[in-house]
């Protein structure tokens, strides 16, 4: 297991030294770990664990990397990260921010047992996506939050992030960032539009497509395809999906099935096409390759949320409320997007980062006003995104779930 | 001592190591073993049914990964061995004051994480990069050509990473040897080559058991080379591939260890077979 200990090491390595340069860190600006085998979080928790000091003197923040402003030079204390700094400096209460989230499954393994044993986690706010929120309320693992304390949510929320399948009261989470799952691909290199993930299957980019090695992500963009509502999909639906997949995974269609890194080979044109996060393709065309385009495919595409809860029995509920409550101050949001530029929950950030712009282009100073002004429509979703993408299967029954895996792990291992 | 002692001794002597592969190999299989029996999931818990179906179950779902990754391994044993034996005869012959130097150069590569240096290959080995972007521009390959996520190129990795393991034993083994048998085949009239074939080689054997199994057995299980060289590509997943996913992200906690049983046991029942045909038994008899 060293080994993969050292890798999860060599990752957070190779991000801090990406974090020196905040231009170069932008190029960074994905989502790593989903669904990738970013092995960190497990390995690292106990000696986290281990850490703590009996006596609470920090509320504890388990969120997934790259998912927040950081800001070495100019700010460094008490935390690399400016606008988290700006709440512990109003608020007195010190935050330990932990990139210890690289993949859902994993890191809920990695709490599950102390959940399951009625026990406290170390962590007093945690980031699960949409899915992982719902199996954790189901599984009764999750505190209540108190809508009372969190007057800027009722504030400020936007109607695309509140109410969803997964907590219709949002009675324990708020949404964190959001995003789509697409389609990002060189008109150069395919010589032609891509409108749909059926284009993605053309026998003519035999071995230069990337997929994700997510199973929800590609079962949804699959099913959308077959004109199947991936939310309401049984497992004859998935059967029908992997039999699409599988043909074309064992045609050599696709090059491999990629977590992060997809990126690196998408920017440099080692693939033509590639399943893409949104985020990342706006990042792509600002810093490392202006060509790539980003689509959402015409039958549909997956859009999910990271969420903030407080898993049960937490420490610092009280305190953990003033945090997720903060995050709803439009300042506070725009300093987040800014930065990250995925989609947020909060009303008119659009607005305020073209504002920014602006005011940056009065200045003078165009490669910021440029960088604002790109950033600015990517940070909530436009009615043609909504009404053409979907959320992830939900699935009722937990055998389902395995029969999609295990369906989704042939294709991913189905090659001659 | 008296003659209950020294019948003991042995046994006690063998205790430290007994006690070790008992505790990190014996319990950790055992725990394995009773972990591929279990039926549930993660959050409804596991409970032990005895459910030995999980065995031809997995067997025929990923049959067709165990032979590719022995077929991996065995590729890349054969390498390792074409490209290190040459190696270590020359270190161990013509190395003179120069040996220990050598030997160092060839262990020199484990100064460096074996992640980040597959890491830096698939750089190197890009479509575009050091290597191919030169012959593509060069004309001498098309441009279509690609190396990375191919199984020439999961051997490739695992070849490279292994070959020390190869090297060392071999080494030890022919540094070992007496020249004045070697003089000897002369004397006798043997040719060059059949010296080498009828002394060196025969010599050199329990060094080429060691490196075979030095490289065979971690090859067989390793899954960052179809990773990351491989780039997860669905024409290179190995076994280890399917276990960590299995154990990391699907959570299939039984069938993940019902493989890894598999894997232990085929990997023990192969190396059986090959240390009984050429095993050093047969030399020291």
């Amino acid at each position: 297991m060293s080994d993969l200990e050292e890798r999860g090491e060599i990752e957070r390595a190779i991000d801090r030294i990406l974090r020196q340069d905040p231009m170069s860190r932008r190029t960074f600006m994905r989502r790593t770990g989903r669904g990738g085998i970013a092995l960190g979080a497990m390995l690292t928790l106990p000696s986290l664990l281990a850490a703590c000091a009996p006596a609470k003197t920090k509320l504890e923040w388990a969120n997934w990397p790259l998912y927040i402003d950081i800001d070495e030079e100019s700010s460094p204390d008490p935390t690399p990260y400016p606008s988290l700094n700006a709440f512990i400096k109003e608020t007195g209460i010190d935050v330990h921010y932990v990139e210890a989230i690289n993949d859902n499954e994993e890191f809920y393994g990695t709490i599950q047992p102390d959940l399951a044993a009625g026990n406290a986690t170390d962590w007093d706010i945690v980031s699960p996506t949409s899915w992982m929120v719902k199996r954790m309320a189901d599984e009764g693992y999750l505190e209540e939050l108190d809508q009372s304390k969190l007057p800027l949510w009722t504030a400020n929320c936007a109607d695309y992030a509140k109410g969803l399948w997964f907590d219709p009261d949002n009675k324990y989470s708020v949404w964190w960032q959001g995003g789509i799952t697409g389609i990002g691909y060189d008109p150069n290199l395919t010589g032609r539009e891509i409108t749909s993930f059926d284009d993605l299957l053309d026998p003519a980019f035999k071995g230069r497509v990337g997929g994700f090695s997510d199973m929800r992500d590609m079962m949804t963009l699959t099913l959308a395809s077959l004109g199947i509502d991936p939310t309401t999909a049984t497992v004859a639906d998935a059967q029908q999906a992997k039999e699409k997949l599988l043909a074309a995974s064992r045609d050599g269609q696709f090059r491999g099935f990629y977590g992060n890194e997809y990126y690196d080979s998408l920017a440099a044109g080692d693939l033509v096409a590639s399943v893409a996060w949104s985020g990342d393709i706006t990042q792509m065309q600002l810093n490392d390759n202006d060509k790539v385009l980003f689509v959402v495919p015409k039958d549909g595409a997956p859009r999910w949320n990271d969420n903030l809860v407080i898993p049960k029995k937490a420490a610092w509920i009280d305190q953990a409320h003033k945090l997720i409550n903060y995050w709803y101050d439009p300042a506070a949001a725009t300093t987040l997007s800014e930065y990250i530029g995925y989609f947020s929950p909060v009303t008119g950030i659009s607005e305020r980062i073209k504002a920014d712009a602006d005011a940056y282009r009065a200045d003078g100073d165009t490669e910021n006003a440029d960088y604002y002004d790109a950033v600015a429509p990517t940070v909530a979703p436009s009615e043609d995104q909504l009404a053409n993408t979907f959320d992830y299967p939900q699935f009722e029954n937990p055998d389902d779930e395995k029969a999609w895996n295990d369906m989704f792990l042939e294709v991913t291992t189905a090659g001659g | 001592m008296n003659p209950a002692g020294r019948r003991l001794l042995p046994y006690l002597l063998l205790l430290p190591g007994t006690a070790w592969l008992l505790l990190f190999f014996a319990v950790p299989m055992a725990f394995m073993l009773v972990m591929s029996l279990q039926e549930g999931s993660l959050s409804a818990g596991y409970q032990l049914t005895w459910n030995w179906g999980i065995y031809p179950e997995v067997a025929t779902r990923y049959g067709s990964l165990f032979v590719r990754s022995i077929s991996y391994a065995l590729a890349t044993t054969l390498l390792t061995l074409a490209i290190g034996y040459p190696m270590a005869y020359t270190i161990a012959f013509y190395g003179g004051r120069l040996k220990n130097a050598l030997v160092l150069v060839v262990i020199m590569p484990f100064f460096v994480s074996f992640v980040i240096r597959t890491l830096n290959w698939r750089m190197i080995l890009s479509d575009n990069g050091l290597v191919f972007g030169t012959l593509k521009d060069a004309g001498i390959l098309e441009q279509s050509y690609r190396f990375l996520a191919t199984p020439a190129s999961v051997i490739f990795g695992l070849t490279y990473n292994f070959l020390p393991f190869m090297v060392l034993p071999l080494y030890v083994a022919l540094e070992k040897i007496d020249r004045r048998m070697i003089e000897a085949a002369a004397d006798l009239y043997a040719s060059r080559a059949q010296a080498f074939w009828r002394i060196t080689f025969q010599l050199s054997l329990p060094g080429v058991v060691a490196g075979s199994l030095l490289t065979f057995i971690p090859a067989v299980g390793d899954f960052i080379n179809a990773d990351i060289i491989g780039a997860r590509s669905p024409d290179v997943a190995m076994v280890g591939n399917v276990i960590q996913r299995l154990f990391l992200s699907v959570n299939d906690f039984p069938a993940a260890a019902a493989l890894g049983f598999v894997l232990v046991a085929g990997t023990m029942l192969l190396v059986g077979v090959y240390t009984r045909l050429v095993g050093t038994d047969r030399l020291t008899s």
